[in-house]
């Protein structure tokens, strides 16, 4: 060997191979999605008017914690390897639910029973796709779709489409006032993130999204797991219900709506895998971020709707085939 | 581990700081130069929306007024966020199409608070202590008028009809509306006119075209169809075709049929005689009065809280008048 090969390969070459290893590399660390968030918000800063300001980092703030919240519930749920599509009807139906408990009197208590309501339907509701997903063996699909066309259809019969207003002013703060909603995010997430990674039912959620059978045999409560993680799921929903009718002053049956797109899309984009096994709060954040990012860089560019609808479908896609390429690269097929 | 723990923490932290920090008030800007309105719409999925999209663009560009535009896909949230952003960026208007009555509450107080007239295009907000302008089309009214003249058609023909309407989304106030207007018209007039089935469409063309289907199965008398939209109508025509029913005026066994909103669909099959009768919202009518309010909301001018779109209903017997007016037939040149 060439004596000036060999330093040019002990000085140079490491140096360069570790930075070619580190970019083939980008695409499958966890904080990719960070990354391009960062670089999206410093490449598009210049362009779009305003995306830097505070104000706007503001409303973008505002608009996207109750979207993290409810993804923080889709994440729970896909790490199992589940899906929850009942997600937008239940923040619907509690939204109403606890409205009308709250414009009945009006007074403190009834706004902390309507709170407590709204969080308990949740839970019971995500009790109860967890029950059928588990119990039944159903398609998580399909059970969650129809939880979903049910509890919409129930939302808009049980107040003939009419929407709640005059809620209490303790309870619009919660949803008004971007510090205490911060407040509450914080301690939602960290809690998540706290209880996925540092608990033995975490590490159960983990074990039973990689391989259920295996689950039950090393005497996981695989039912159980399911179960818990439908709970979870419905209980952020009604949280994100809880920061969303104080946020929009109204208890709407239709609350919540269109965000499932965004909710799964968030979800998936940060890397949470569709295969369940894989997922952490951290990356959600980081996918909530990008898309939020994504759709209000693109709108202050005064970009339409068709475009913006159009690039944030691509990124999801992109997320979708990055995310398959995970599990091969995992299975080492690549 | 620790790493994500503080990565979560330290984001939220810092937003958290920048919460507690109090935004900049907008200021006032000056006469002297170009205006700019931002139109934040709830959607543009349909015809309608588009046209009255574009009659908005084509109006403050006569008036050498900038726009800016956000479409929210039918979240509030999103809007809510597309409102503050106009704010941000101190336009001089706003003209907002919101999804409901009481959402749109928080927006139009942001507004107020930032001194930014706005208003507030075809759908109204509920009462509250917040200012704005709406103008909207008399959706009751106007659907009440459409169906009557469609109950007149049916009894000259001296039988009596099984009706079919097609509902809208209920969460919508326009749908309510028109549904409202439907049941009016019919209301004394159940001599002539039965109602048989009420189809839940959710503002979906599939699910209209399999509740029409269905109807028209169950009920195979049914022989008077009102849509509470005309963006509908490609699935009633596609269910009376699979039905054997779709026939000219005049034909025998001709469906008596009657929509709303005058698009270039209904525009279409009036022309080729299918469709009885259409209410008509004046898109060019409520674009010129939405920057006409907002200008003069601006200017400090007195502006109605409420401005109404009178429509009109148009059918076989005033097409030709009337059609120049009628926004579907413009869309269609």
């Amino acid at each position: 060997m060439n004596p000036s090969q060999g330093i040019t390969s002990t000085t140079v070459g490491p140096a360069k191979g570790r930075f070619v290893s580190l970019l083939r590399g980008l695409p499958f660390s966890e904080y990719f999605v960070l990354l391009l968030t960062l670089a999206l918000f410093l490449s598009l800063a210049p362009f779009a008017p305003g995306l830097a300001s505070g104000s706007n980092i503001l409303n973008t703030a505002s608009y996207l914690l109750p979207l993290f919240v409810a993804a923080v519930g889709m994440t729970v749920v896909m790490i199992t390897g589940g899906i929850d599509l009942s997600i937008t009807s239940i923040i619907a139906l509690a939204s109403v639910t606890g409205a009308k408990v709250m414009t009945t009197h009006g007074d403190a208590l009834h706004t902390v029973l309507g709170i407590f309501i709204m969080l308990s339907l949740g839970v019971a509701l995500g009790a109860l796709n967890g029950a059928m997903v588990a119990l039944l063996r159903l398609p998580a699909f399909m059970v969650t779709l129809a939880s979903m066309m049910f509890l919409s259809g129930f939302a808009i019969w049980s107040t003939q489409s009419k929407n709640i207003y005059d809620l209490p002013a303790s309870f619009l703060a919660l949803g008004k006032e971007l510090p205490i909603a911060l407040s509450i995010v914080m301690v939602l997430a960290l809690g998540a993130h706290l209880f996925l990674r540092r608990t033995v039912y975490g590490h159960w959620l983990y074990a039973v999204g990689q391989n259920s059978m295996a689950a039950r045999i090393s005497g996981v409560p695989v039912a159980g797991v399911v179960i818990g993680a439908y709970m979870a799921s419905g209980f952020c929903a009604a949280l994100a219900s809880v920061i969303l009718t104080g946020r929009l002053e109204t208890g709407s049956p239709v609350l919540g709506r269109e965000i499932l797109l965004d909710i799964v899309g968030a979800t998936v984009v940060g890397g949470t895998s569709l295969f369940g096994g894989r997922g952490k709060i951290a990356w959600t954040l980081f996918g909530v971020l990008f898309l939020a990012l994504l759709d209000n860089a693109l709108n202050l560019l005064n970009l339409s709707q068709f475009a913006i609808t159009i690039a944030k479908g691509l990124v999801i896609l992109l997320a979708a085939v990055l995310d398959s390429a995970r599990q091969r690269f995992s299975r080492g097929a690549l | 581990m620790k790493n994500q723990s503080q990565c979560i923490f330290s984001f939220l932290l810092l937003l958290g700081l920048a919460a507690c920090s109090k935004p900049k008030s907008t200021t006032p800007v000056g006469d002297s130069k170009q205006l700019t309105v931002g139109a934040a719409f709830e959607t543009l999925q349909t015809e309608y929306w588009v046209a009255g999209f574009e009659a908005v663009r084509t109006e403050l560009k006569s008036r050498n007024i900038n726009m800016l535009e956000a479409i929210a896909d039918g979240d509030p949230n999103r809007q809510f966020q597309q409102v503050k952003n106009f704010i941000t960026r101190k336009v001089d208007g706003i003209i907002l199409v919101p999804k409901d009555a009481k959402t749109c509450i928080p927006m139009i107080r942001a507004a107020n608070d930032a001194q930014i007239p706005i208003v507030l295009f075809n759908r109204p907000a509920d009462r509250s202590d917040v200012q704005s302008t709406a103008i909207v089309a008399d959706n009751r009214k106007l659907t009440r008028e459409t169906v009557s003249y469609m109950i007149d058609q049916a009894r000259k023909m001296g039988t009596k009809h099984k009706a079919m309407v097609v509902l809208g989304d209920l969460g919508d106030i326009n749908a309510i509306g028109r549904r409202d207007g439907f049941e009016d018209a019919i209301k004394g007039n159940e001599d002539v006119i039965e109602v048989a089935a009420r189809v839940p469409s959710e503002w979906n063309q599939e699910k209209a075209q399999a509740g029409v289907a269905n109807g028209l199965q169950a009920n195979p008398g049914i022989d008077f169809i009102f849509t509470s939209s005309d963006f509908l109508l490609p699935s009633i025509t596609s269910a009376l075709k699979a039905a054997g029913r779709y026939r000219r005026t005049g034909d025998a066994g001709h469906v008596i049929l009657g929509g709303f909103d005058g698009d270039a669909t209904a525009y279409r099959m009036l022309v080729e005689g299918y469709l009885d009768a259409t209410g008509v919202q004046d898109v060019y009518f409520e674009a010129q009065a939405s920057v006409q309010a907002l200008l003069d909301r601006r200017n400090g001018k007195p502006v109605n809280e409420l401005i109404l779109d009178p429509g009109f209903v148009i059918h076989q017997g005033n097409l030709k008048e009337r059609s120049s007016r009628m926004w579907g037939a413009q869309v269609k040149k």
